[in-house]
């Protein structure tokens, strides 16, 4: 009754239009009156939905791909991946979902890559030509893979909560092919799209012209290099590396390309905040829908529905890809991974499947559940950054899932393509 | 009468939503600042200050709220209007509808975030000395704001008027 | 009466925690003892939030059983500071003769002034030093190591007059710091450096058992207020009997953990003199003690019987 209170109240008050993050928090407080908690939890819980110190990434990256952006760094990176890969039809969507992998690889966070890149790439995209729903959905469904790329987080969660003691160098290893795989899958669809809606195709300047736009954007390229040498090289946590690519982009633009004014400064504060209040409004109040959904059993309930139907490996392995994919539409990862696996991971271990490879699978899932409203946090920045409305996203976006989840089936089917690499290093 | 106090209201209101815009830029560039602190921190003297991941985060609620405040005020929060626009005779009433669900959230963290700053207040923060109440306070002030916005908001559209921006 | 709801209890920790199976063994008993009128449903897994705030959630009478460690409860209730110091305990039997006796009585019903009942404590082993770098003998060893702490003025301290640099940081980036190298080392008891995979990064653990601070049941003043006399003593009773039971699969937990790493190669110290780790200390103890507290501190030191 309370869980259906919930939910219901949350559809009709998206539905009305009330904004997301007051939708999820009202129908919260109206289930907590119901159940005779304190409405103070609500309170309590959107602030510690906040208070996480990996989030901070959030805010930072957005303020740097801000900067980058009206300082002009941005633009000058793009005529140089521009010149490169011009020929290519659509060649700068290419370019999106390299980067975003990459990045989302390398700092181990979706939303900060989406920061990151959303607020430099996905203006200048759409000032070369291409649409602004194009590049929030390029960006977005990329990024995700740097939920499996190694290194990851969200597998040391996973590890923790198996209480099994797998390895968290295996599960690295694992999580290469799959990300590929999906990496491949979205860079054809990037470019099957490009096609249809004739993206411009660029022509190359010649070398002279090539390089010299390269020595221009140097010192910009450089911030990239800064965060992933800092990162993989242990001078920062990825966390901290936000805040270091802030200070060194100031730096570029106020004194090697003299683009920084008072005015500009001031625009990318502003750019920042906006955005940021957006999206940790967002994660704060789906912290306290969250806390409801775990009171409420919803996980459980929804595995134990599962587990009633079948006991056909391959049947099974669909359906909780299926719930997993329900509740990563609703919850964020991080709660998801540890109340899931103790779930999930005995039940599929005695139907054979190897624990290693089921952690990807589901971290997988987990990650499309990150970039699918109603409760989709990357998603979220990718709209708000690209200021474009979640409904308009949502209606180009289904090619981009289509190639998500075909990488995910072969993931969940084919167990060599995970545990291939783990059984050559040991 | 009343149309005075209605100016008075929406000349209120283009300050307030101003401030939250100063501090929450304040914010974000403190933020940054102290992170880059503590890095720079680590290097230099070889140790990393034990306030400052919990000063930022701090001020991370602050930054936040407030921005999340005046986002209501500017209507830049992500709503789906897909349904809304269908909407004809029913439209309006509909607007005032989310309007009212906002101002109600508003309102339960003016309250609640009073009770729960005012219990916790005698309770230090331990590696920054505040009272942990304190970290709460952002969440009523903000609440409060987000109630008098939307309340202005709906003030607007039953007068068939626009509220004006004051983020440009 | 049977149909009322079940009350709330939650654990951050894992499901198969055996704070958890206490939790989960005290909450079977009071449901037993009451004919099935009190039952409880238990969230692990940190599912209704970190400890700091389901502890707060407590006080306003959101949970009804909170099981957590004393660290977030040091700012809320002073005594609970005695405990969490390094080396006020001897040995792990020292530290349960104390908290089964009058000092643990005292810091229980130092809570209810803050609207929590203190039910009982449970054990959490001996925290110790692992690093990437070399065995850990003496403090000498430490010096300039920038070994991870949890976020609190007390362990910063305490690393700090040990001559290490304390980098407190969240627990999610420390395996990859470890990796890394931001930090060179951090500190735990053996389950979580065995779980948490650390010994995979940090191959010299240093038994220097430097903090014994045990873990603690709280219940909610609200809903204590609203049972009868008779039920109050069941509650009691049953988290005195889930302490026994937890202490022995504790046992079991770090005996296997203990195997986990020993087979996978670590190196680990384990005669290691105190004493110099001891010295180093009074800093800490004249920074966090104040006169009351010393006093607390001294009757758990003064008991003799419990050594072995
Ligand atoms: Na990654
Ligand atoms: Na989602």
């Amino acid at each position: 009754m309370a869980l259906t209170l919930l939910l219901l109240a949350l559809a009709i008050f998206l539905v009305a239009g009330v904004p997301i993050s007051f939708a999820l928090l009202s129908a919260s407080v109206l289930t907590l009156v119901y159940l005779d908690i304190a409405p103070v939890i609500a309170v309590q819980q959107l602030a510690a939905g906040i208070n996480v110190f990996s989030l901070m990434a959030i805010p930072f990256f957005i303020f740097a791909g801000d900067l980058m952006y009206r300082s002009g760094i941005a633009e000058k990176l793009l005529q140089v991946a521009d010149a490169a890969l011009g020929r290519l039809q659509g060649g700068l969507g290419q370019v999106d979902v390299g980067a975003s992998m990459l990045f989302g690889a390398v700092s181990g966070s979706s939303i900060a890559s989406v920061s990151a890149l959303g607020s430099s790439l996905m203006p200048a995209m759409q000032e070369k030509g291409y649409d602004k729903d194009y590049a929030v959905n390029v960006t977005c469904c990329a990024a995700i893979l740097g939920v499996i790329i190694p290194p990851s987080h969200n597998m040391i969660i996973y590890a923790a909560s198996s209480g099994l003691g797998i390895s968290i160098g295996d599960l690295f290893l694992a999580g290469i092919f799959p990300g590929i795989i999906a990496g491949i899958a979205l860079a054809i669809t990037a470019w099957i799209i490009a096609r249809k809606r004739n993206y411009p195709k660029g022509v190359f300047p010649g070398w002279p012209a090539f390089l010299k736009a390269s020595i221009i954007a140097l010192p910009g390229l450089f911030t990239a290099v800064i965060i992933v040498v800092g990162i993989l090289g242990g001078v920062f946590t990825p966390t901290e590396s936000s805040a270091v690519a802030i200070v060194y982009t100031l730096i570029v633009a106020a004194f090697v390309y003299r683009t920084l004014t008072p005015t500009t400064f001031a625009l990318a504060c502003r750019g920042a905040v906006q955005t940021t209040a957006i999206v940790m409004m967002i994660i704060g109040s789906a912290a306290v829908f969250g806390w409801l959904l775990a009171l409420l059993h919803a996980p459980t309930q929804l595995a134990q529905l599962v587990m009633s139907i079948s006991d056909n490996p391959t049947l099974v392995m669909l359906m909780v890809i299926l719930v997993l994919l329900i509740l990563g539409t609703f919850m964020d990862m991080a709660p998801l991974i540890i109340i899931t696996t103790p779930i999930f991971l005995p039940m599929m271990m005695e139907l054979g499947v190897d624990p290693v490879h089921f952690g990807i699978v589901l971290i997988l899932t987990l990650g499309i559940g990150l970039v699918t409203p109603p409760v989709g946090s990357v998603l979220f920045v990718g709209a708000a950054i690209g200021d474009i409305k979640i409904e308009e996203t949502v209606k180009t976006i289904w090619p981009f899932y289509l190639a998500l989840i075909a990488a995910l089936l072969l993931t969940a089917y084919i167990p060599s393509l995970t545990l291939f690499l783990p059984s050559v290093f040991q | 009468m009343f149309e005075s106090i209605a100016e008075t209201i929406s000349k209120l209101s283009f300050l307030l939503s101003r401030l939250c815009l100063w501090i929450s830029s304040i914010g974000i560039v403190a933020i940054t600042a102290i992170i880059f602190w503590q890095v720079i921190a680590r290097y230099i003297f070889n140790a990393s200050p034990s306030w400052s991941e919990q000063l930022a985060l701090y001020l991370l609620v602050w930054t936040v709220l407030f921005a999340a405040a005046a986002g209501v005020r500017e209507q830049f929060h992500i709503h789906i209007t897909v349904f809304q626009n269908g909407l004809n005779k029913t439209r309006l009433p509909t607007i005032i509808f989310t309007h009212l669900v906002t101002a109600s959230a508003g309102l339960t963290l003016a309250i609640y975030g009073t009770k729960l700053v005012s219990r916790l207040w005698q309770y230090p923060i331990p590696s920054l000395g505040l009272p942990r109440g304190s970290a709460f306070l952002p969440l009523p002030l903000a609440g409060a704001l987000i109630c008098f916005f939307a309340i202005e908001h709906i003030i607007a559209n039953s007068r068939n008027e626009k509220v004006i921006p004051a983020w440009r | 009466n049977s149909n009322q709801p079940a009350l709330i209890a939650a654990d951050a920790l894992s499901a198969d925690y055996p704070t958890v199976a206490a939790l989960t063994f005290m909450t079977d008993r009071l449901r037993e003892k009451t004919d099935g009128r009190i039952k409880t449903e238990i969230y692990s897994g940190a599912q209704l939030g970190a400890e700091r705030d389901t502890l707060e959630i407590s006080m306003f009478g959101g949970i009804d059983f909170n099981r957590v460690n004393l660290a977030p409860l040091n700012p809320i209730a002073k005594s609970t500071i005695v405990p969490s110091l390094p080396f006020v305990f001897r040995s792990i039997p020292h530290m349960r003769a104390a908290m089964d006796g009058a000092p643990g009585q005292k810091i229980l019903a130092s809570l209810a002034e803050h609207d929590l009942i203190g039910l009982c404590f449970y054990d959490s082993g001996a925290r110790s030093f692992y690093n990437t770098i070399k065995p850990i003998r003496t403090p000498d060893d430490l010096k300039g190591m920038k070994i991870r702490v949890q976020n609190s003025n007390l362990y910063v301290a305490m690393v700090e007059a040990l001559g290490a640099n304390a980098t407190p940081m969240s627990f999610s980036e420390v395996y990859q710091s470890l990796v890394q190298g931001v930090i060179d080392g951090a500190e735990n008891n053996w389950p979580s450096y065995e779980n948490t995979r650390h010994f995979e990064a940090a191959r010299y653990y240093s038994l220097t058992q430097h903090l014994m601070t045990p873990e603690i049941l709280v219940m909610s003043a609200r809903r204590w207020k609203m049972m009868s006399d008779n039920d109050r003593e069941l509650v009691m009773e049953s988290a005195r009997e889930s302490v026994p039971f937890m202490r022995q699969i504790w046992d079991a937990r770090v005996n296997s953990a203990m195997e986990v790493v020993k087979k996978s190669g670590v190196e680990i110290i384990e005669t290691i003199d105190k004493d110099p780790f001891i010295k180093c200390m009074q800093p800490v103890y004249d920074r966090f003690l104040t006169p009351n507290l010393r006093e607390l501190m001294e009757e758990i030191q003064d008991m003799e019987s419990a050594d072995v």
